[in-house]
């Protein structure tokens, strides 16, 4: 999951960011308005956390303008302009959910998790399909035979994202964007590795080749 | 105090009815006085026209040429009459019949004049004169009935009356028109402060007379000033909440952390969050507006759907059914984010803890009542009690029932209104009634 955040206070993105790419995302910084503005219009990210407060532009503004431009991007508000009148005039503009500072990452990595789920349409709790589960907070799967496996981050998040996506065709260079933040190194090589490691642990059948097009996670065996 | 249009309508009739009068009896009197005069004056007339038919034979005896004498004087009762005496004679009109009037001697040269009964009921002016002719002396009396004159005048006072009374209806009429018309400036600013305390307007037209002006611009003017001021204050309480949280945010992401002692990270999480609430709640109170026009009023078509749409997705884990049962074109002259605030913590206490349903009634007569119900676990009913006498300080904390109450409780006694706390017969679970006084003494 790739995930923009936007937040001036570079301590307190140190520490989030740290914590955010430890739950599994890949995360982004945007330390003002108009960075974060272009940024979620690249269309890459699959959440975005927002403060309100950034410097240059404005987060309501922000907000206004991503969503006249019909960009759905799911969107967490953080702010510590909490009064009941801008929660309002932030769902107004478009925000999905609102997080009020001070607050504990728990609660924001839950809320994030909630909100991704919501806009893959998938139902709340753990994310599973056809006897796979996914644990989000352990970072581990459970297969068909009760196994539970540990997975390494990348792993986490590959097939996090497959499970979120299950039924679509994703290409490498897609899976490479979601998977890798802006400063990673990108190899769509070595989403070959992780899916093959996948396949190891899930069985073949789960994640279908298609040549020239990319992969496809099958929700039934 | 009566107002300025019954004030001004009374004054100008009253002082109408007065002059109108006094210009009446003062024409009637001069009238009257005027006709006497000439009358008398007439009679003065004929009175030397007799005088000069008079001569005296050579017994001393008097004779009248007749011949010049008018005629009116020879017809019975005609209403002129002259009596005629020297010291031996007495001479009577012959339209005097068998009447005779009273004569007042007179000096030579002194005319007297009087007012006498007459025949058939005559009221005739009397003037007697006496002379010195040939060496006689003799004292003419003449009288003219004023009866003729006295009806032309009786007519002529009523018509002008009648005159002068159309006149002061039709001026009043004109005078109520007048002043309806002048004083219209004062009633649409009238309408446009009621405007004004409902929201419908946010400052008053400045096309109105001159004296009204400067009134108008000094209501403008503070009007404009505690706009300016709410926002200023808002905007700071929004800065300094802003401000103080951004390290508070800091602090507390850093106590998360594995790497403090367990007991350090209790004390510094409980300061944290004690520094958060109480910082929050004096923010909340300063940003209050309460009774003043200041910002936007809150609308509950508009702003309510917005309201709940945002805690339908702040709780969008949980399948609530919030049913509204809002009293038709219910208009509230209350600040928007007031009522935001005051709503948004209830409800949110009430989505929080509700498991399916929440119930919201609004209504108002002279108090706004708001009622919010749910089907949560509810409170302990001794602690409903007690949070109902002792009321809710900034130093407690409602168990279960967050801080936001808190807030809501202040934003009631800033309006003087009342809050209450029971068990939800309905639903079954926990119950706030809010009342708010919200006109204007």
């Amino acid at each position: 999951m790739r995930l923009l955040l936007a937040e001036d206070d570079h301590i307190l993105v140190e520490s989030l960011k740290k914590d955010l790419e430890l739950a599994g995302y890949a995360v982004d910084v945007a330390n003002n308005g108009v960075d974060a503005e272009y940024l979620g219009n690249e269309m890459v990210y699959d959440i975005a956390v927002l403060d309100l407060g950034l410097p240059q532009r404005n987060g309501i503004d922000i907000l206004k303008n991503w969503r006249a431009n019909s960009n759905q991007l799911p969107v967490i508000v953080l702010t510590a302009r909490n009064a009941w009148h801008e929660r309002v005039d932030g769902f107004k503009a478009g925000a999905d959910d609102y997080l009020g500072k001070p607050f504990h990452v728990e609660e924001l990595k839950a809320r994030i998790t909630a909100l991704v789920h919501r806009s893959s349409q998938q139902p709340g709790g753990k994310l599973n399909s056809n006897g796979l589960i996914l644990d989000e907070e352990q970072q581990t799967v459970t297969t068909d035979d009760g196994q539970s496996h540990k997975l390494t981050g990348i792993e986490f998040r590959l097939l996090r994202y497959f499970l979120l996506n299950a039924g679509h065709v994703l290409s490498k260079s897609r899976l490479t964007e979601h998977v890798y933040d802006f400063d990673s190194e990108k190899d769509s090589n070595v989403i070959e590795v992780y899916v093959r490691r996948l396949r190891q642990l899930l069985g073949k059948e789960r994640i279908e080749t298609r040549r020239g097009q990319g992969y496809v996670f099958r929700e039934k065996a | 105090m009566q107002s300025l249009q019954s004030r001004l309508s009374t004054g100008l009739l009253l002082s109408l009815i007065i002059c109108f009068s006094a210009l009446w009896l003062l024409v009637s009197i001069n009238v009257e006085f005027l006709s006497e005069e000439y009358i008398a004056s007439r009679i003065q007339h004929d009175t030397e026209t007799l005088l000069s038919t008079i001569d005296f034979d050579s017994e001393n005896k008097l004779v009248l040429d007749s011949s010049r004498i008018d005629l009116v004087y020879h017809q019975p009762f005609s209403g002129h009459y002259y009596v005629i005496n020297t010291s031996n004679q007495h001479v009577n009109s012959r339209s005097l019949w068998d009447h005779s009037l009273d004569i007042v001697k007179t000096e030579t040269g002194i005319q007297q004049r009087s007012l006498q009964q007459g025949p058939e009921q005559q009221s005739l002016l009397v003037v007697s004169s006496s002379f010195n002719k040939k060496g006689n002396q003799i004292s003419i009396s003449i009288a003219e009935d004023l009866g003729p004159i006295q009806t032309n005048i009786k007519k002529f006072q009523y018509w002008f009356a009648v005159m002068a009374f159309s006149m002061l209806f039709i001026l009043v009429i004109l005078q109520i028109l007048i002043l309806r018309s002048s004083l219209k400036p004062l009633t649409r600013t009238q309408s446009e402060l009621k405007s004004l305390e409902q929201g419908e307007l946010d400052k008053l037209s400045t096309d109105s007379p001159s004296e009204l002006r400067p009134l108008i611009n000094e209501v403008n003017h503070l009007l404009s000033v505690v706009k300016q001021r709410l926002r200023r204050s808002r905007d700071a309480s929004s800065d300094l909440a802003h401000a103080i949280k951004k390290p508070l945010t800091v602090i507390q992401q850093l106590t998360d952390k594995n790497d403090i002692p367990d007991e350090t990270k209790d004390i510094l999480k409980k300061q944290t969050n004690d520094i958060f609430q109480l910082t929050d709640r004096i923010l909340k109170r300063a940003r209050l507006a309460g009774h003043s026009y200041g910002g936007a009023l809150f609308s509950f078509s508009k702003d309510l759907p917005d309201l709940i749409n945002t805690l339908d997705m702040i709780y969008a884990s949980k399948s609530l059914k919030i049913t509204k049962n809002i009293q038709d074109n219910l208009i509230c002259p209350i600040d928007r984010e007031d009522i935001l605030e005051l709503l948004g913590n209830v409800l949110d206490n009430a989505y929080k803890w509700s498991s399916s349903k929440i119930n919201l009634t609004v209504n108002m007569n002279s108090d706004l009542h708001i009622c919010i119900e749910d089907d949560g676990p509810g409170a302990d009913p001794e602690k409903i009690t007690s949070l109902a006498t002792r009321g809710v300080r900034l130093d407690e904390k409602m168990e279960g029932h967050g801080f936001g109450l808190a807030i809501t409780a202040d934003i009631v006694n800033d309006y003087k209104g009342k809050i209450s706390f029971s068990h939800s017969e309905e639903l079954g679970g926990f119950r706030t009634d809010i009342l708010l006084p919200v006109h204007n003494q």
